[in-house]
């Protein structure tokens, strides 16, 4: 994106993975109603709530921490970490702690190297999280699922050369992401509770999919409104 | 919701959790923060925790079977629903032993994502983690069910035989490959001649003329692909028996034990006499039954309605299967 700072960080810090998951959650509350809308239309209807309410706690979890001591702030692995244990531990329904695998894989790739965390943890942590949610829902590419925006992503990330300023490296992921995302639209749901509604789903994208999109493209906004901070 | 003695729908099943936990104190403990019961007394060889789960109302499965010599833990859902991650999560951890945990888990689409997750976590936190999965129901075995059988009746008897052997010290890949042997070596089949009540309406899950069985029901109210009429017991449970023998693997010498199930409704009367008529069906085939159980041990709610299943035995599974057992329902 363009409107990527020229002085964007080349590590992620606790300040940057906060920021990023703040702006996934206000992303989150504002689409609410269009995935519901879409899941409504191709699966059981509560997606959206599950997601917008997930990352509701994850905000009232990172909100907590702020006020704890600075020891508990030193890792950009901290929020992940958070926002993992809120998705698998509080939030209903499937693809919510599936999205929980993500953020907690995201969280241990990060926490291995905090100091200088970037492009490399990020790749990482997402092919593993790609690989946890397929071993868990045994969903491949073309079943019309989340992992049809996180392999693209995780993909995207690995090209990325490993010093990449992370910035710019979450921008190419967001980008395969919400090209799989929209891919979904024509397919036929294999796995998820879209299967079970058979063509009924043609012509409605995956929100799983959907979320996964947003959730890399907010790391650019986030840093945009970090840099306007006086 | 009139027809269960039950204020409503919403707090059925935890006002039955907490009855449980205390009418089997002395085996149990309810741990309501993280939705588990565990087992009170556990054999000190024993190395693996062994946990299983699943949706309510199939009761006395599982909670029935925690104790010596079969689960360490239970993990309940509400109503025919996947119990959360968090509950596998936390029971595992609670339990699991120096050799890790093995999770029990029948074959829903549900309770694999549920048990996986929590799988998943588990190896975050370096403890070995393993997955038994029970898929005995006949009716389900078809090349266009991309899910595979579903997870019935024979979950029992995996719970059953893995106990023994857990409390022999059995590490978790051992056990793993023997709860997988028995799966394999299980079948089941369903009838019902009529639906059970579905809490949240108060109405039958579906609707049965009087002549005629729903063949090949499932325990959540899912119909079977079809009906048959209604006909004399002795040739029900001849047909049923007939094509669980013809489904089991091939056994040097053709011996089974069984298990007939009732599905919530159906009266022990009714049970002895299915179970007398598989006797009559297996004697017919020169099959020997080396062990049997009866009673209603993994039912759907009220359904009218009676599984059998047959287990394809051998000599070391039928001394796991007879080894002690004190939990609040294992009957034998």
């Amino acid at each position: 994106m363009s409107a990527t700072p020229t002085s964007a960080p080349h590590h992620l810090t606790y300040d940057t993975t906060a920021a990023w998951l703040s702006r996934f959650a206000t992303t989150a509350e504002s689409v609410e109603p269009e995935l519901t809308a879409l899941d409504q239309r191709a699966g059981d209807g509560d997606f959206g709530t599950n997601l917008a309410g997930g990352m509701a706690g994850v905000r009232r979890a990172l909100d907590a921490l702020s006020d704890a001591p600075p020891a508990g702030r030193d890792s950009p692995a901290v929020p992940l970490a958070t926002a993992a244990r809120v998705f698998l531990d509080d939030v209903g329904g499937t693809s919510g702690p599936l999205f929980g695998l993500l953020l907690q894989e995201l969280a241990t790739a990060v926490a291995t190297n905090p100091a200088t965390a970037g492009t490399r943890e990020l790749a990482a942590g997402t092919a593993a999280g790609a690989a946890a949610i397929q071993r868990v829902g045994e969903a491949e590419v073309g079943d019309k699922t989340l992992v049809d925006a996180l392999v693209p992503a995780a993909l995207a990330l690995a090209e990325c050369a490993p010093d990449t300023e992370p910035g710019q490296s979450l921008h190419q992921a967001a980008a395969a992401a919400h090209e799989g995302a929209r891919a979904t639209t024509d397919l036929r749901a294999r796995r998820g509770r879209a299967s079970y509604t058979g063509d009924h789903a043609r012509g409605v994208p995956d929100p799983g999919a959907m979320a996964i999109a947003l959730l890399f493209a907010s790391y650019d906004d986030a840093l945009s409104s970090l840099h306007q901070l006086p | 919701m009139p027809r269960y003695f039950a204020d409503s729908a919403e707090s059925i099943v935890a006002d039955a959790l907490a009855g449980f936990a205390s009418a089997h104190a002395d085996l149990v403990s309810h741990h309501p923060d993280h939705g588990y019961l565990r087992t009170r007394n556990r054999s000190p060889e024993r190395r693996v925790g062994l946990v299983s789960g699943g949706g309510s109302g199939h009761e006395p499965l599982h909670a029935g079977f925690i104790g010596a010599g079969m689960l360490d833990a239970a993990c309940p859902g509400r109503i025919f629903a996947s119990p959360h991650n968090r509950q596998i999560f936390e029971a595992s951890r609670a339990v699991a032993g120096p050799g890790g945990v093995l999770h029990i888990v029948k074959n829903y689409t549900g309770d694999r994502i549920n048990f996986g997750i929590a799988a998943e976590r588990l190896a975050h936190e370096q403890i070995p983690c393993a997955r038994v999965l029970v898929d005995d129901d006949l009716a389900t075995d078809s090349e266009d069910i991309v899910v595979g059988r579903r997870g019935t009746g024979a979950t029992l008897i995996v719970e059953k035989i893995l106990g023994a052997a857990a409390d022999e010290g059995r590490g978790l890949d051992e056990l793993a490959a023997l709860g997988a042997e028995v799966a394999r070596r299980s079948r089941s089949l369903a009838v019902a001649s009529a639906a059970h009540t579905t809490p949240g309406t108060g109405g039958r899950a579906f609707e049965l003329p009087d002549d005629v069985l729903e063949f090949g029901v499932g325990i959540h109210g899912e119909r079977a692909e079809g009906t048959t009429p209604v006909m004399p017991l002795g040739q029900l449970v001849r047909t049923m028996t007939t094509r669980l023998l013809a489904a089991l693997p091939d056994t040097p010498r053709p011996r089974v034990l069984a298990l007939v199930n009732g599905l919530g409704a159906t009266t022990s009367l009714e049970l002895y006499g299915i179970h007398h008529a598989l006797t009559a069906a297996l004697d017919d085939t020169g099959v020997a039954l080396d062990r049997s159980l009866t009673g209603t041990l993994v039912s759907a709610l009220d359904m009218r309605g009676f599984s059998l299943s047959l287990l394809a035995t051998d000599d070391e599974l039928l001394r796991l299967w007879d080894a002690p057992a004190r939990t609040p329902a294992w009957p034998l």
